[in-house]
């Protein structure tokens, strides 16, 4: 009960102090009576009786606040005293509270904004269950790093591996929604009926697929996503059991999916899928042999694999599985060996936000890195404010101040600091956060789970405290130092200043310019990362097109002959649009999407033993090279000539001309696309220079290009999905408009969708390294200015403290360049020695960077000599500031001081 | 410890005590009457003592203390204390 008493006591006192006060008065003044009349017993008269007694008592004030003190709550309430005192004489300092909180909260706001990224992409739960349980299925072979599952591998691991319990299949796609009056392109997915409960996640209305639905030529059925089901159906409940259009057709919606579901491989697009269909396919109509059985070669690969594991199980056994079977399978002759299949299993977390995590971790440490500079650069300011204070804390531990009441003041002045840095750097947080979510590229995983919540005032506060203790502890260490003897009988007027006092101050400006040069690497080389991946020629011209995607239909174009005859009056109608100079269309737009291929057969060439003659596939209509701008190594484009009843003409990339047609003409040259009996066999017709498709890093693949008009003749070939691409002459956004109404014009039902410009498309597809770098460019930049205000502060104090020793040089005959080269010494010796800390910290932590870096080394020397070059600058320029006023030190107005 | 020790006699108000306490010590102790009231405060906080506003003999109105149960166990203590350990000074006086 004791602790109890005490803190009720403490509290009482501290609240109602005015009545214990009156108490007190009270007993005193009954005291002071008896006192008085004891004396006056004595013989005293009673004015005298009354002073005595008064005297011997003392001061009754001073006893009210012993007697206060007695009652525990001097703590808290010198604490709040404190506070206000160290408020006041911040408010004194407008100019140097502002700097330190503008300072903090730059740290504290930058830190809290990469917080809240970590927390939403790589600490909050996916939205499925048991997440930990769940992996992504991939194939891979010679020149396919990760790619789809085939029919007879989805059978194979459902049921021969026993790490996994269940595969749920999916691709992915996209559907015109037809009904209501603003027809719309979605991306839809097909899923196999448990797909759903492999992922934990049930619907929110209605139900899933059932396996009726989900067999070949089963009922049409669809599930909305929560988002289209909010924004297109406004959410009605009643939607469950309608039938909307979909392609012109007809399907009955049987559920909608809760909000935030997404599948696996929706995170790391743009547009997320609005609308599910079953499945609906078994293994006959995917040309794979049904059961755990393997057609020979492995079959054709196109489906997306989740596999709940069984409880108990991890990924790796998985994988160790994955690798006895295929194994097996090569040993038993059924996969050819040189293909070098392999089947693997990927973490759900991983599949997810693997591609950024690096990134982030590497951005959350600079900002923690741009926080501690932050914090050094603060405790270098009240250092500073110290230094100029000694005689005033001197003066206070002379009248009596205990250390302890010093060092509490002064922790109550970072403390305050720190909560004020804290609260603007919440607003910096809330501004970053809206920035970095408009900023991060699209394809950058769950970046709209990166909000501002309650949990990060946590961090903040955490962060907020830890920088209070940091930037409090040295100006605290520095006061309970104070001898008050010293350094009044001193008079801060000593001719040289010891050099004891300034060690910290000069310590914390080398750990600043360290971690500037740290940070100022980072940024240097990914400016030098991305310069290179701009430097890289896609083979083609990206500049003034426009770009969008259109689909059409089975069910208003029924055949191949009408979906050409679209393509060719659309691209008349958009070529007669004044500005417009050519216009083309694509199934596959570069730096966009990846390319699949198909196994061709090149006359007069015979592949390597086990080895295929693959070939990327693209498909266009004629105008398309022109468009882009591809350059033409020989022969001819696809024209008019390339219409449906013409010679079927094909087009190849100049890899393709090397692999396959070495030493030969390829002009004339036949080739067969696939390997089925009705095959068609193709004229090269020309070859144009390689083309960065897949991505400005990647290698460049065999590719050829097809007409539109001779693709579809074989059957089932009709691309329905393409991208109408622009090229003009002047601004390319000015024209969407325009070809807009044109497509208006020739088919009103027909949704538009994906509308950008190729260079976007190109500007996309480095969006993460130009995130990253945009991000190490602006810590870099702030980092390196809070370290040239570090330096700047350490010279000026020392050119300041100085003054009285310049002057008597002066008057000794020093010349005012000496006078400048000896203020500048004092800063260039620290500056050395943080630029070579920093550069030993960058040369063990830029490896971090690792996959982010393109044609650098983590260890480039151009980028290391050029931030040392500028950081020396920087600091020299922030150092010749203040130097410069040692030059004017003048004997006489110096010695006359003080 | 002398200050319970009195209040083991009756609940006395401040001055009450500190005439006591000059009177019984003949003037040894001669309390700095300031201090008398913190370290009353101290033993209420810490409940040995507990106070109450009474009509003292000379019909004034004064804080009277009074010892606790808490109180006298800890002046036991204390006495018990005080002994051994001036017993141990005296015998060191009484041997040099």
């Amino acid at each position: 009960m004791a602790w109890y008493d005490e803190l009720l006591s403490g509290a009482r006192a501290l609240f109602w102090r005015r009545q214990s006060d009156r108490e007190l008065a009270e007993e005193m003044r009954h005291h002071l009576e008896m006192e008085t009349e004891l004396n006056m017993r004595e013989g005293l008269s009673r004015d005298d009786a009354r002073q005595r007694a008064q005297r011997d008592f003392g001061s009754v004030a001073r006893y009210k606040d012993d007697v206060h003190d007695e009652r525990g709550a001097s703590a808290v309430e010198g604490l709040l005293k404190d506070a206000g005192f160290a408020a006041r004489s911040l408010r004194r300092q407008l100019g140097f509270t502002s700097l330190v909180i503008l300072t903090l909260a730059f740290g504290i706001g930058a830190t809290t904004t990469l917080f809240a990224v970590v927390k939403g992409v790589l600490l909050a739960p996916l939205p499925y269950a048991r997440t930990d349980g769940l992996a992504q299925l991939w194939s891979s072979w010679t020149g396919f790093e990760k790619t789809w599952l085939s029919y007879d591998e989805y059978e194979a691991w459902k049921t021969e591996i026993p790490a996994i319990e269940d595969v749920g299949l999916f691709t992915d796609g996209a559907v015109n929604l037809t009904d209501g009056d603003e027809p719309e392109r979605v991306r839809s997915a097909n899923v196999g009926a448990n797909v759903f409960a492999v992922l934990g996640v049930g619907p929110l209305l209605g139900r899933g697929f059932t396996e009726e639905e989900d067999r070949l030529n089963g009922a049409p059925a669809a599930i909305l996503s929560h988002e289209v089901w909010q924004r297109r159906y406004s959410g009605d409940p009643a939607v469950v059991g309608r039938t909307i259009q979909v392609n012109g057709a007809g399907v009955p919606v049987v559920g909608v999916m809760p909000a935030g579901f997404k599948l696996p491989l929706d995170f790391g697009s743009g547009a997320a899928t609005q609308v599910y269909f079953p499945m609906a396919t078994d293994a006959a109509s995917e040309g794979a042999i049904p059961g755990p059985a393997f057609q020979r070669g492995g079959g054709s690969h196109g489906f997306y694999g989740v596999a709940r594991l069984t409880r108990g199980s991890t990924v790796g056994m998985v994988n160790a599985q994955l690798a006895d079977y295929v194994a097996q399978l090569v040993r038993d002759n059924v996969l050819s060996a040189t293909r070098n299949f392999r089947a693997f299993a990927v973490p759900m977390d991983e599949q997810i936000t693997g591609g950024v995590r690096n990134a982030i971790l590497v951005l959350f440490g600079a900002t923690s890195v741009v926080l501690l500079i932050a914090c050094a650069n603060v405790a270098g300011l009240l250092l500073v404010r110290g230094e100029r204070r000694r005689r005033e804390l001197a003066i206070r531990v002379a009248l009596g101040a205990q250390g302890t009441r010093l060092t509490r003041l002064l922790f109550a002045e970072s403390a305050l600091l720190a909560l004020a840095g804290a609260s603007s750097g919440c607003v910096l947080a809330w501004a970053g956060i809206a920035l970095v979510r408009r900023t991060a590229p699209s394809t950058f995983p769950r970046i709209a789970d990166v909000s501002i919540e309650p949990s990060l005032l946590f961090f903040t506060l955490a962060i907020a405290s830890m920088a209070a203790l940091l930037t409090g502890i040295l100006p605290a260490l520095q006061a309970s130092r104070v001898a008050p003897a010293e350094e009044l009988k001193e008079g801060s007027r000593g001719a040289t200043v010891g050099g004891s006092r300034l060690r910290w101050r000069q310590t914390l400006v080398s750990a600043e310019v360290a971690l500037a040069v740290l940070l100022v690497v980072g940024a240097g080389l990914m400016i030098r990362s991305v310069g290179n991946l701009l430097g890289i020629d896609p083979g083609f011209n990206p500049n003034a097109v426009l770009t969008m995607r259109l689909s059409t239909p089975s069910s208003w174009y029924p055949d191949s002959n009408r979906v050409v005859a679209f393509w060719e009056d659309l691209q008349n109608r958009v070529n007669r649009i004044p500005g417009v100079t050519s216009s083309g269309s694509v199934l596959l737009l570069p730096l966009a999407t990846e390319m699949g291929d198909w196994g061709l057969k090149v006359e007069g060439y015979t592949p390597p033993p086990n080895q295929g003659t693959p070939g990327d596939w693209q498909v266009v209509t004629p105008g398309y090279f022109e468009t882009l701008g591809l350059r033409l190594v020989s022969g001819r484009v696809f024209d008019a000539r390339d219409g449906m009843g013409a010679p079927l003409a094909m087009i190849i990339n100049r890899r393709f001309a090397e692999l396959y047609l070495a030493g030969r003409d390829p002009l004339g040259a036949r080739v067969v696309i696939g390997g089925s009996p009705d095959s068609l066999a193709y004229t090269i017709v020309g070859v144009v220079d390689n083309v960065r498709h897949n991505a400005l890093t990647r290698e460049v693949k065999a590719q050829f290009y097809a007409p539109l008009a001779h693709f579809a003749r074989a059957p089932g070939s009709t691309r329905r999905s393409m991208n109408l691409v622009v090229r003009t002459d002047g601004d390319p956004r000015a024209l969407i408009a325009p070809v807009r109404n044109v497509i208006r014009q020739v088919d009103p039902r027909l949704p538009v969708s994906e509308i950008r410009t190729l260079d976007e498309v190109v500007r996309a597809s480095i969006a993460a390294p130009r995130f990253a770098m945009e991000l190490l460019g602006v810590f870099g930049a702030i980092a390196l200015t809070l370290a040239a205000i570090g330096v700047f502060g350490v010279v000026s104090q020392v050119v300041a403290l100085r003054q009285h020793e310049f002057g008597i040089r002066a008057a000794l005959g020093a010349r005012p360049g000496q006078l400048v080269g000896l203020s500048l010494r004092t800063g260039v010796r620290q500056v050395a020695a943080g630029i070579v800390l920093g550069v030993a910290a960058a040369v063990a932590a830029t490896r971090l960077l690792g996959r982010l870096l393109e044609g650098v080394t983590p260890t480039d020397p151009v980028t290391f000599a050029a931030v040392v070059l500028i950081t020396a600058a920087v600091a020299l320029l922030a150092s010749a500031l203040p130097a410069r006023r040692a030059a004017r030190a003048h004997p006489g107005a110096v010695l006359r001081n003080d | 410890m002398l200050v319970l020790k009195l209040l083991t006699i009756e609940p006395m108000h401040g001055w009450g005590l500190s005439y006591r306490l000059r009177q019984i010590s003949h003037d040894v102790f001669d309390v700095n009457q300031g201090s008398l009231y913190p370290a009353l405060q101290r033993m209420l906080r810490r409940g040995l003592i507990r106070s109450e506003w009474r009509v003292s003999d000379n019909n004034r109105k004064a804080r009277f203390y009074e010892i606790t149960r808490q109180g006298r166990q800890h002046l036991s203590a204390e006495i018990s204390e005080w002994e051994r350990s001036s017993g141990a000074v005296n015998r060191v006086l009484r041997f040099v």
